[in-house]
């Protein structure tokens, strides 16, 4: 029953959470998809005004310096520093002919007699006039790339040509990386990494997923990592150059505000589990109790009617042998009065034996009084077992009560004391079944007195009741079991001395009464049971 | 008027000192050991019985049908029904068919004769009216 229980309080509840959740990581996503594709748009922006600055000064100088002047000897060297005064990116300065060879070198490198005929970087630019390398790896072995612009001077076309430093370029790629595991790098078009990556891969290497599932423009996709891992990916084409920025960003950082969220709500539907789980558990247990306590009350008022039953049996037993005894003994009681009445007191008085044959139908007489008061008491108990109203005065109840265990009670030596206040108000009440409570509570007295011991019951009238009292100084009850005493099956009796019914059953013959029945008992000296009944108007 | 009486019992012991110990205390009474008896009795011997001491339990014809046709041919007669048990039923049919008084064996002479005089009054103030 806890179980459904549980399960119809917290099925919903976790319905609920778990709606919440998929919106929630939903939104999330939704949210971190815009952030990285703005982040592409703004870095991919970013590095081809870097490209497109650098081009535009080299073009500016190509076109206004006269090859004359660029190529004396010095001139390059402050060229070169004029343009890095701004922008600390341009490794090194070359004015190359149009047969590949240098006519004026600056920079950190010995490139001077280094012929670029049949390079391809050369190549484009003969042809286009303006070129953005690919990296590559170079005279040096040093993976770099190139800017070079043609100017069409006669009678030959020159080239100025700039290394770009590196390290300038990666650091600005890099500014779109973001978290302690996000990753922004450039590839070609071929796959091969044109800045380092940040992790598993070096410059000029291949990157582990085919550029193809970059679409053209920007686009953010979720894709797995070549270690098992999922990324949001950011790709973006560059309309300038043939290159593709990628901005990763590990799914678990991207969502770290959702596992937040996740753990947040775990421990919110933890504790409502615990709260709904411990209200369903106590309302089923009071249920639990309550349906086992109806049981209870239901298996002792069967027992009641099945107790109630066989005293009905019982009376209809006693009235049948009573009715057999009576006929006969009626008899005898008129014969020996017969006897008595014929013989001659005279002739009794002459005879031998006379006094004793007297003395002798007066005791026959006397044994038919003492059995008929015997068969009226079991005539007594059958038709108590018939409900119905009586007007009676309740201390004939106890003293006949009393009568049943007189005999009993003078063989243990218990006294009997009878504190009945004289001139107690009749009353209108059912008789047998009052007589019924008071025979329990003195048969529990009796068996709770030791040899020797004392009963007292006392009667008196209050303004709108009577009480009677059924008092002993026996062995008492303890206290622990003080609120279970008129509880059904409840003994403190051996096995099968006791049924434990009979407190309960007068208990609730005096609520049917309308009166009560209370009790105050100290262990080791005593306990008092108290009837209290209504004073009817008779 | 002196009281007469009819015992009815099938308890001849019973019956024949009952019978013997009133006819010592000097009242008329007659005795029969059948409802069919009395009936007869009484058919016979019109207006010469005052009170009728009857016996519910007997064979053949019990009391209380005994007392049904008593009541019905001389309803003038007071009847006590006399049980070897005291069932609430019986002393209950009792009065609702007229009898006087209910009275459980074995009963005292002393009450007897009480009870018949107190009928036999009740018979004479009845009739007076």
């Amino acid at each position: 029953m806890a179980l459904t229980g549980l399960a119809v309080a917290l099925i919903p509840l976790y319905l609920v959470g778990a709606a919440i959740y998929v919106y929630f990581a939903a939104s999330q996503e939704q949210s971190h998809r815009a952030q990285l594709q703005n982040l592409a748009v703004n870095r991919s922006n970013a590095v081809q005004l870097f490209l497109a600055e650098r081009t535009a000064m080299l073009e500016a100088l190509a076109h206004t310096a006269p090859l004359d002047n660029l190529a004396q000897p010095g001139e390059l060297r402050n060229v070169l520093t004029i343009l890095n005064k701004k922008h600390q990116s341009f490794l090194d300065l070359g004015i190359i002919d149009a047969g590949g060879d240098h006519l004026a070198y600056e920079g950190p490198y010995r490139l001077e007699d280094r012929n670029y005929g049949g390079e391809a970087w050369f190549e484009e630019t003969m042809v286009r006039g303006v070129h953005i390398s690919d990296v590559f790896l170079g005279f040096r072995r040093v993976p770099h790339f190139v800017i070079a612009v043609r100017r069409d001077d006669r009678p030959q076309p020159w080239i100025l040509r700039a290394t770009i430093d590196s390290e300038v370029f990666t650091r600005l790629v890099r500014s779109g990386q973001a978290g302690l595991t996000g990753d922004a790098y450039i590839v070609n078009r071929d796959g091969k990494y044109q800045t380092p990556p940040r992790f598993d891969g070096e410059i000029l290497g291949q990157v582990p997923f085919s550029t193809t599932i970059a679409p053209p423009g920007v686009n953010v996709v979720s894709r797995e990592t070549a270690h098992g891992g999922r990324v949001l990916t950011a790709f973006a084409w560059m309309t300038s150059k043939d290159w593709l920025l990628v901005i990763d960003r590990a799914s678990r950082e991207s969502t770290g505000p959702l596992q937040h969220a996740l753990k947040i709500e775990f421990v919110a539907l933890l504790a409502a589990s615990f709260l709904v789980g411990g209200a369903v558990v106590f309302h089923t247990r009071q249920l639990v109790g309550r349906l086992a306590a109806e049981d209870r009350n239901r298996v002792a008022a069967e027992a009641q009617l099945a107790h109630s039953a066989r005293l009905v049996s019982l009376g209809r037993m006693a009235a049948g042998v009573a009715h057999e005894i009576n006929n006969p003994l009626a008899a005898i009681g008129e014969l020996a009065g017969l006897m008595e009445d014929l013989i001659d007191e005279e002739f009794l008085d002459r005879a031998a034996h006379g006094p004793l044959f007297r003395d002798n139908v007066r005791k026959i007489q006397q044994h038919v009084d003492r059995t008929r008061g015997i068969t009226h008491r079991m005539l007594g108990f059958a038709r108590r077992m018939e409900p119905h109203q009586d007007t009676f005065n309740v201390n004939d109840v106890a003293v006949e009560a009393l009568s049943f265990i007189e005999r009993e009670a003078s063989f243990r030596q218990v006294e009997l004391v009878r504190e009945l206040e004289a001139d107690l108000p009749m009353i209108k009440s059912d008789r047998a079944q009052l007589q019924q409570v008071f025979l329990n509570l003195i048969n529990n007295a009796l068996d709770a007195v030791p040899e020797g011991g004392r009963i007292t019951v006392a009667s008196r009238a209050l303004s709108d009741t009577l009480d009677v009292s059924v008092k002993d100084n026996g062995c008492g009850i303890e206290k622990e079991i003080h609120d279970r005493i008129f509880d059904p099956f409840f003994t403190t009796k051996a096995p099968g001395e006791g049924s434990g019914l009979g407190l309960s059953i007068c208990h609730t013959i005096m609520k049917g009464l309308g009166g009560s029945l209370t009790f105050e008992s100290a262990p080791g000296k005593g306990t008092v049971f108290m009837v209290r009944l209504p004073r009817t108007p008779v | 008027m002196a009281m007469r009486l009819l015992v009815v019992d099938d308890e001849e012991d019973f019956l024949r000192s009952i019978v013997m110990r009133i006819e010592l205390r000097g009242i008329e009474v007659h005795g029969v050991t059948s409802g069919t008896a009395a009936l007869e009795y009484l058919q016979e011997h019109q207006d010469a019985v005052d009170v009728v001491l009857l016996d519910i339990k007997m064979p053949g014809m019990d009391g209380i049908e005994t007392l049904r046709r008593i009541k019905e041919s001389h309803p003038s007669i007071e009847v006590i029904v006399v049980t070897g048990h005291a069932s609430q039923e019986f002393a209950r049919l009792g009065r609702e068919l007229g009898a006087f008084d209910h009275l459980v064996k074995p009963i005292r002479l002393e009450t007897i004769l009480e009870r018949i005089a107190a009928a036999s009054r009740h018979n004479s103030s009845s009739d007076s009216r």
